[in-house]
């Protein structure tokens, strides 16, 4: 019994470990996408420009359309970009699936409702009743969601992070917003780094295993004090950026050259969103 | 000619202890000057301070004649002039290097000084060679080694060619041939008429880096000053401020000094 008590403390402490370390490497991988933006892909070889104008084309087509098979061909086009833009679609589908329940179930459930959404009932579970207006509003907004998170990794993963930053300015983003958003990206790292480094310090000092009690309580203490060392961390990224005459304009190594194949694809992109949005 | 003059200068971080209570030195033109002190001396807060990231709540700092305060690096021209005439290194260079790829982050600090182009490929390729950073040109900083870090971080700084360098422990957690490698570069930089103020624990390197050794004491003002000759062999100056111990136990019969801070 002793034996089987700790074989499920050490899984459960095992658990805390493979979360932590499942956590940050996915935060790495989704974040740091600097090598599938290097591969030579459909969208990594666009103009970070037209790429940045072509996807906010088809996000406005995603807002304005009407019918479901719209939606669903806009979504299609996203894994077939992903493909042709070499990314793994495994790889891809994970990294947009695993945001929409984030950005979308909690708000589109209770829409499902008669009390949020009157008319026919489709369904009923116990003394709610789901609409047919409640559930064709919730299957839009998680369609819309899907396809609009989809088109924001592709965007993510195929771009450099320096040129999405200076492809942002050039459409008028304001720099201070810009700024920021370079900072986060390289403390986000740091961050990382930081939570990896904190955790095998308590590891060294634990021992192998932790009860899963202990370990939750341990992840609580730092929580603060990380919180500290990173707002620390942040401060002193901004001052190693001030040294090196930053002065709050990002100026990047790219120069961006439109080439005729940039032209092209936005004319495509152009069409195919009036064409969906125009669908009946 | 006097580049840098500190009179009387305070500084406490937010909420904690003083970091610096009442430091004057001067810094020369062209001089090699090592700031060395026990932990929490005030080194790394005094390049900050030089480096124009934090400003002085009491007493100055003066650059070329002209005091070092928010308002001056507010002022376009003059913040331009400082941060190509002045580099920093970081003592943790994962601080220092944000940048995607190696030759982004050496290229960084040129282009935000808006030299041009052809300047910057010319200098990011020489720096590379130098360095032994060919093959890492294009790779993200954060893959690196530490002592892969620490060289792209110099190189970084360099590349801005500035008139002053400003060293954080740059030898700190190195393997003995990273270190040369970075001590026979820090030579370079003085032959090529650099000013350097280096802060440091590692008093080996003492006599190679530097003309003028300022001695930082446990309470955050100047404990001495003189050449690193007069520094090394004054012990009980040295055992005073925590830059070296004697050992309590004696293996051998004879007392035994230790380097290190």
């Amino acid at each position: 019994m002793c034996d089987k008590r700790r074989r499920g403390s050490g899984l459960a402490g095992d658990f805390v470990a493979r979360s932590i370390r499942g956590a940050l490497t996915f935060l790495k991988e989704a974040v740091f996408a600097e090598e599938t933006a290097s591969l030579p892909g459909l969208l990594q070889a666009l103009d970070p420009r037209v790429k940045l104008a072509s996807v906010l084309f088809l996000l406005l087509a995603t807002m304005f359309a009407r019918t479901l098979p719209v939606l669903g061909m806009l979504y299609l086009v996203c894994p077939l970009l992903a493909v042709l833009s070499r990314l793994r679609l495994g790889f891809f589908l994970v990294r947009t699936w695993v945001f929409i329940p984030l950005f979308s179930l909690a708000i589109a459930i209770p829409a499902l409702f008669s009390f949020v959404s009157p008319g026919k009932i489709a369904a009923s579970v116990g003394i709610f009743h789901i609409t047919q207006p409640g559930l064709r509003a919730a299957i839009f907004f998680v369609g819309r969601v899907t396809v609009s998170v989809s088109l924001a990794v592709l965007l993510s993963l195929t771009t450099r992070h320096a040129a999405l930053l200076k492809a942002l300015r050039a459409f008028g983003v304001p720099q201070i917003f810009v700024m920021i958003l370079g900072i986060c990206h390289r403390y986000i790292y740091l961050f990382v780094e930081l939570v990896e480094h904190t955790y095998l310090a308590i590891r060294s000092r634990s021992g192998a295993r932790l009860h899963h009690w202990q370990g939750r309580r341990v992840v609580a203490w730092n929580i603060g004090q990380l919180w500290a060392r990173s707002c620390a961390l942040n401060e002193q990224v901004y001052g190693a950026m001030l040294a090196r005459g930053f002065r709050g304009e990002p100026m990047t190594l790219d120069r961006f050259r439109t080439q005729p194949r940039d032209w092209v694809w936005l004319a495509c992109v152009t069409f195919v969103c009036l064409a969906l949005t125009t669908l009946r | 000619m006097t580049l840098f003059e500190c009179r009387d200068v305070h500084y406490a971080y937010p909420g904690r202890v003083p970091a610096l209570c009442g430091v004057d030195l001067t810094i020369e033109t062209g001089t090699r000057v090592a700031l060395i002190g026990a932990n929490g001396s005030g080194k790394s807060t005094l390049l900050s301070l030089l480096d124009g990231l934090a400003f002085p709540q009491r007493g100055s700092i003066r650059f070329a004649g002209q005091e070092l305060t928010e308002a001056a690096l507010q002022d376009e021209a003059f913040a331009l002039d400082f941060r190509r005439r002045v580099g920093l290194v970081f003592q943790n260079p994962d601080v220092q290097l944000f940048c995607p790829t190696v030759r982004e982050d050496i290229a960084f600090g040129p282009l935000q000084l808006g030299i041009d182009a052809a300047t910057i490929e010319r200098r990011v390729e020489a720096l590379a060679q130098e360095f032994h950073l060919e093959a890492l040109l294009d790779r993200p900083p954060h893959r690196l080694s530490v002592g892969e870090k620490r060289k792209v971080a110099f190189a970084t700084a360099l590349a801005i060619e500035p008139e002053v360098l400003l060293l954080d422990e740059p030898t700190a957690g190195l393997d003995p041939r990273t270190a040369t490698h970075l001590i026979e570069r820090l030579h370079d930089a003085v032959h090529q008429g650099r000013t350097m103020v280096i802060a440091t624990h590692d008093l080996h390197i003492l006599a190679d880096i530097a003309d003028v050794v300022y001695v930082f004491g446990q309470d955050r003002r100047l404990a001495a000053s003189g050449t690193p000759e007069e520094i090394l062999t004054n012990h009980d100056l040295l055992e005073a401020n925590n830059l070296i111990h004697t050992h309590t136990r004696h293996i051998h019969d004879h007392r035994q000094y230790r380097w290190g801070g």
